[in-house]
């Protein structure tokens, strides 16, 4: 090294030569510019009293040069497909251009069945009455699991409210927003589930989209089950994370791909980025439900932070209707992202997103639909607040719900022309048209066994599986409307699942679903299960 | 590690320590007040003329006034100087509102009809503040990137336990990256006591919110218990719906009485109620189109519904400062998106040009439709769409048009009705108007109107029907009464032998058909004859007015459109936000402001946004001039070139300063 210097400093000789020579000739020209002297004076006089702004001098020169520079090369990006045409041309081809309608017309088939929505006339409660039906009907489709649409307790406590507060809040969060029975019901619903922190959305549908977002970005990695619902599929859209799947509800094939992400990681020599398991705990598609024990230990295990959907299950399963993680018996701060549904659960609106206080606190900042939305309405809150309230007093309410889920699969499940995916516990139903010849006996699914079984592994990078199941969509929706109205004509109102058919990832099979509601009476629970049966006999029977 | 120069420890101490009441020229008591009242009648009998009540926000004298919506009843002291009108009114005029949510203003004076004058110009010019606020503001940021930098490099190294939670920890990449927190971490912490601070109560003219302190620089803040009132010149509250008592509050009660809290389901699977039918007939009616769909989140609406218009081989053109939820929305959808410059139409023309002429991308295939996105009233800088011009490109260039209405729609036009209303042009000439439900009706959720085709498309395809919960019977019932009392409700009279019944008025604008109206929804007087709504409207563009130009005369730079009830006013120096904001709410009479930066508004130009309401009276807009006045001055925000006004001058002529046209 030693022994290069000269030669290299000789080299570089005539490079110095010609640079103090330039900068020479910089200065005179320099000083050649009117006003330059001044320049110059307060250059040197800054410096000389104040280093330090001189430094923030080039410090802002620097940076304007380089705002300056990224819009350049911005604009160079789009330029190579750029076809340059004259003023006429553009005038033409304007005139030229046709633009599809805005909006299809509806088809038939959609005008049917937007015709046939049920308008409910008057409140929600066990029996309400429908517009166009004489008697009023037994519910087996609203989202009142535990009963407390219709209780009195919570009406009074939300009309107290609406006179102190007036109904809308008129800001979002950021900005007054934020009503002290906001804070109330986030800590409520914290203490109940048992974790450090909550946060409130104002819908349910716009809370996991904002949580997956808030948190998964560009090159982050979310494996997500491939039979997760549509508000998830919204979220690991907008995320632009990458996805791996995994097969629907499969412990094993989650953990056969948790193993494969790590180990393209490090073939790849990528650097640590956030790794995410979304999953729901009842599936809102098929009601089934998830090993959450099996999933917090491979999260563990493998380094993987867990996003759960709890949007059915919370307020419906567990001794108090605390969710999965009181079922299980698994500490909520296990889960590091626990989603619920203020609206389904505590028959009130909106949404919320459970975890310590660094998550919550997070998303205040960053969950897209936390900061640009308007905080809920004040009494929405509180009804929520007594909701939980009456959850925490009341066990019976969970047990009569277990009792009436029970009775009603006990019945269904042993009707020969439906499969029943969902869990026995769910307190949603989903009914498919059974079309592969079953054996004779029962058709009585083990819990454990909801899980699919696979021959094979499916490819991870798709959201289809290996063998994705076979059916004929418009037929079986026709026929489930069938049994849909013929219950309806028998007094009992069933829906089947509305899907948003080609903009789901995977195509849900058609299914009916029924929620069952503490509400009801045993008796009449079991009234509808019969009805159920017997139409699905009549309708399905038939076509056999 | 805390800053040294952090503003803030426990602000409501120190400089920012609330001033004692001892001074207050107000009236401290009911006893004073009744005084007052008395003295006032003695005036108007004096000039000879019976005091005048006014039509709209009194009831019929036959109101006793130690009813419990009278202003007597009102709870406690008036030591911030909100709780009594400054203007005391005569014992004739008995206002049915209480003065701390809906302000009394019998001045028939201090009204205005919103209404585009044809020639007013759209955009005004932006003026730029001197050099050296460029100046020192850019370098306050520098200051305060470089600082955080340095604290962050160091931190790292010293204090390495605060920031374990921005590094990997045991297998585990950071939540967050330390990157990605900079600014939140740095900057935004700093001025932490001026967001989401917890209130209580309602959302109206005044509003009441929690003190907080703070023992580490912001970054844990504790409620200290005690609570302050202040003016609220920052919620969305434009026609001062918020209300606890009243009308619409009447109806939401008897509503919660019969449907209870929530309809359990989504809208297709369920969830519809009869309520839910009635207000989207009553929204198109109000919008002026032919259906409307209802949804039961303002940011859903569009984040649901614009992904069912458009998606691959479309283009969506999308105003550079529209709301993020239709930015989120456009994400969705997959369609190719082009922004132009905010509110340029010679920008927009470009765009369009091009993209037509170009295709789409690659393939240079025509494009499958073109939606233009653009909002009504922009809200963070006040400026109208200038929908006159964006109508005649879309004549030319056959692309759909998209309006955003959150908040227009009942803050503007001669009939609440929104942009469409305020130019005069026929809503139908709009392919889709958007709005929600959150800001001037003070309610929750939004709406999507069309024609009924479309509409139904959306019902069918939008997120929305098939997976989000509907919106609540309560909600809709605030919806259903405040729109009926901004339109008026049509009764058919008696029917009489022999002679058809009556049709109903189908005409635009028009008031709402009670057919369109719960049968139990027994709406008061002035609610149902409309006059109640026209005040309020009325009331909202008068103050806007007086606001805006009142801070122009000030010499403050402000933005937007006189009259939108939007007033930003420019601020550039990050310093000076959290100033503002402690200086205005630490007043004897406290006002509390929203301050706006980076990332919402570009980097320079941080402001506080005022958001004027009907609720206010004139002496409201009073009492924020004269805030702003002494603020001003304090902190050399005054650099509006022209003619300046003392602030006295302003508070007299200000009804001339409002119907001076420009
Ligand atoms: C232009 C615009 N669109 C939509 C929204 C969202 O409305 P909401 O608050 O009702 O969710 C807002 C609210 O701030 C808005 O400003």
């Amino acid at each position: 090294m030693e022994s290069s210097y000269p030669a290299a400093a000789r080299t570089l000789e005539p490079v110095f030569a010609f640079m103090s020579s330039s900068l020479a000739q910089l200065e005179t020209t320099f000083y050649k510019i009117p006003g330059s002297h001044v320049a110059a004076r307060y250059v040197k006089s800054s410096h000389q009293n104040d280093p330090g702004r001189t430094v923030v001098e080039v410090l802002i020169f620097v940076f304007l040069i380089f705002t300056i520079l990224q819009q350049r090369t911005r604009a160079g990006d789009d330029e190579r497909h750029f076809i340059k045409y004259s003023d006429e041309e553009i005038d033409e081809s304007v005139d030229d251009w046709t633009p599809e309608p805005l909006g299809a017309p509806l088809d038939d088939v959609e005008t049917a069945d937007l015709a046939a929505v049920p308008v409910i006339v008057g409140p929600i409660g066990p029996k309400p009455r429908l517009l166009n039906s004489s008697k009023p009907v037994i519910n087996m489709v609203s989202y009142n699991f535990t009963g407390l649409a219709g209780n009195e307790l919570i009406r009074d406590r939300a009309i107290e409210t609406l006179r102190k507060y007036g109904l809308g809040s008129c800001g979002p969060p950021g900005f007054y927003g934020t009503i002290d029975v906001h804070m109330e019901l986030e800590r409520n619903l914290a203490d109940f589930l048992g974790t450090e922190s909550v946060i409130l959305y104002s819908q349910s549908f716009s809370t996991i989209p904002s949580v997956i977002s808030a948190f998964a970005k560009r090159h982050d990695i979310i494996v997500a089950d491939r039979g997760v619902n549509f508000a998830i599929q919204k979220g690991l859209q907008i995320s632009r994370s990458t996805i791996r799947w995994f097969d629907h509800n499969d412990p094993r094939s989650l953990e056969d791909v948790l193993i494969a992400v790590e180990k393209e990681r490090k073939k790849r020599r990528a650097p640590l980025t956030r790794r995410f398991i979304v999953t729901e705990g009842i599936f809102e598609k098929d009601g089934s439900m998830a090993d959450l024990p099996r999933i917090i230990e491979l999260k563990n295990k493998y380094k993987f932070r867990l996003i759960l959907d709890e949007s059915i299950s919370f307020g419906t399963v567990g001794r108090t209707g605390r969710g999965l993680t009181e079922l299980y018996n698994v500490p909520a701060s296990e889960v590091d992202m626990l989603v619920g549904s203020v609206a389904n659960g505590l028959n009130s609106a909106g949404g919320f997103c459970a975890g310590a206080r660094a998550v919550t606190e997070h998303q205040r900042i960053n969950g897209t639909s936390f900061v640009f939305s308007a905080a809920g309405p004040a009494l929405l809150a509180v009804a929520a607040s007594e909701g939980i309230n009456i959850l925490c007093n009341t066990p019976s309410l969970l047990s009569t719900l277990r009792g009436n889920i029970a009775a009603v699969r006990a019945i269904l499940d042993r009707v020969d022309v439906l499969d029943i995916p969902s869990h026995p516990a769910s307190p949603i139903i989903h009914l498919h048209v059974r079309t592969t010849p079953t054996p004779t006996t029962n058709g009585l699914l083990d819990p454990s066994s909801a899980a699919t079984i696979s021959t094979g592994k499916s490819n991870p990078l798709s959201v289809h599986p290996r063998e994705p199941p076979t059916f004929d969509i418009a037929r079986e929706e026709r026929l489930l409307q069938e049994l849909v109205d013929e219950c309806l004509a028998q007094g009992v109102w069933i829906t089947r699942a509305k899907r948003l058919r080609g903009q789901e990832l995977v195509e849900a099979r058609p299914s009916v679903r029924l929620a069952v509601s503490a509400a009801l009476s045993r008796k009449d629970c079991e009234r509808a299960a019969q009805v159920v049966r017997a139409a699905a006999g009549k309708v399905l029977g038939r076509r056999r | 590690m805390p800053s040294p120069i952090a503003l803030n420890l426990s602000p409501t101490r120190s400089m920012f320590k609330r001033r004692s009441s001892s001074s207050l020229a107000a009236l401290a008591s009911a006893k004073s007040y009744l005084a007052a009242v008395s003295e006032a009648d003695a005036r108007a009998r004096a000039h000879g003329a019976t005091p005048t009540s006014t039509p709209a926000l009194s009831l019929s004298s036959s109101v006793t006034t130690n009813s419990e919506d009278s202003v007597l009843a009102e709870e406690d002291d008036n030591r911030d100087g909100l709780a009594l009108p400054i203007v005391p009114p005569t014992s004739e005029q008995v206002f049915n509102t209480s003065h701390l949510e809906f302000g009394h203003s019998a001045n028939q004076r201090h009204r205005y009809k919103s209404q585009y004058v044809p020639g007013a110009a759209l955009t005004h010019d932006e003026v730029d503040p001197p050099y050296y606020v460029l100046i020192t503001t850019y370098l306050s940021y520098i200051f305060l990137i470089v600082l955080g930098h340095v604290r962050d490099f160091l931190g790292k190294r010293l204090n390495p336990g605060k920031y374990r939670h921005l590094m990997p920890a045991n297998g585990y990449a950071p939540l967050n990256s330390d990157f990605d927190s900079f600014y939140t971490r740095r900057l935004k912490t700093r001025l932490d006591d001026c967001f989401s601070v917890p209130v209580t109560g309602v959302p109206g003219r005044t509003i009441i919110t929690f003190d907080r302190e703070t023992n580490d620089y912001n970054l844990t803040m504790k409620m200290t218990g005690e609570k302050t009132r202040g003016l609220n010149i920052s919620s969305y509250n434009y026609l001062g719906f918020a209300q606890a008592r009243g009308g619409c509050a009447d109806a939401v009660e008897e509503c919660l009485r019969r449907y209870g809290i929530s309809t359990c389901g989504g809208r297709l699977e369920g969830g519809t109620s009869d309520l839910h039918v009635m207000a989207e007939a009553l929204v198109a009616r109000f919008v002026g189109q032919e259906d409307a769909l209802i949804s039961s989140m303002g940011f859903a609406t569009n984040s649901t519904i614009i992904p069912a218009l458009v998606n691959k081989g479309c283009l969506v053109i999308s105003d550079e400062l529209n709301h993020a939820s239709i930015r989120f929305g456009v994400r969705l959808s997959s369609a190719s998106v082009r922004m132009f410059k905010h509110n340029d139409m010679k920008d927009l023309e470009s765009v369009l040009r091009e993209a037509i002429s170009q295709g789409q991308p690659k393939t240079h295939r025509p494009w499958k439709k073109i939606l233009l996105i653009v909002e009504g009233l922009y809200s963070m800088e006040g400026t109208l769409v200038n929908l006159p011009a964006i109508l005649e490109l879309k004549r030319k260039y056959k692309f759909y048009l998209f309006i955003d209405e959150a908040h227009s729609i009942g803050a503007l036009g001669p009939n609440g009705r929104g942009v469409v209303d305020y130019f005069g042009i026929n809503p139908r000439s709009v392919d889709i108007l958007m709005g929600t439900f959150t800001k001037s009706f003070g309610a929750a959720g939004g709406y999507i109107s069309g024609n009924k085709a479309l509409i139904d498309r959306l019902r069918v395809a939008g997120h929305g029907g098939t997976y989000a919960e509907s919106i609540t019977p309560a909600v809709v019932s605030q919806i259903l009464s405040s729109m009926a009392s901004i339109m008026g409700v049509w009764t058919p009279p008696p029917v009489q032998k022999g002679l058809p019944s009556p049709a109903e008025p189908v005409q635009h604008p028009g008031p709402a058909p009670v057919s369109m109206l719960p049968p139990w929804m027994d709406l008061p007087l002035v609610q149902r004859d409309g006059s109640e709504g026209r005040e309020r409207l009325r009331r909202l563009a008068f103050n806007s007015r007086y606001l805006a130009r009142g801070l122009m005369k000030l010499g403050f730079i402000t933005y937007g459109h006189v009259d939108s009830p939007i007033v930003p006013l420019l601020l550039f120096n990050p310093g000076k936000m959290a100033v503002f904001h402690r200086m205005m709410r630490t007043r004897r009479t406290p006002i509390y402001v929203v301050v706006v930066s980076y990332p919402a508004t570009p980097l320079v130009t941080s402001r506080v946004r005022f958001c004027v309401s009907a609720s206010h009276t004139k002496e409201d807009i009073d009492t924020v001039l004269r805030a702003c006045d002494e603020i001003g001055d304090a902190l050399d925000l005054k650099h509006l070139p022209g003619e300046r006004w003392p602030i006295q001058r302003i508070v007299d002529s200000a009804v001339e300063l409002v119907n001076m046209q420009d």
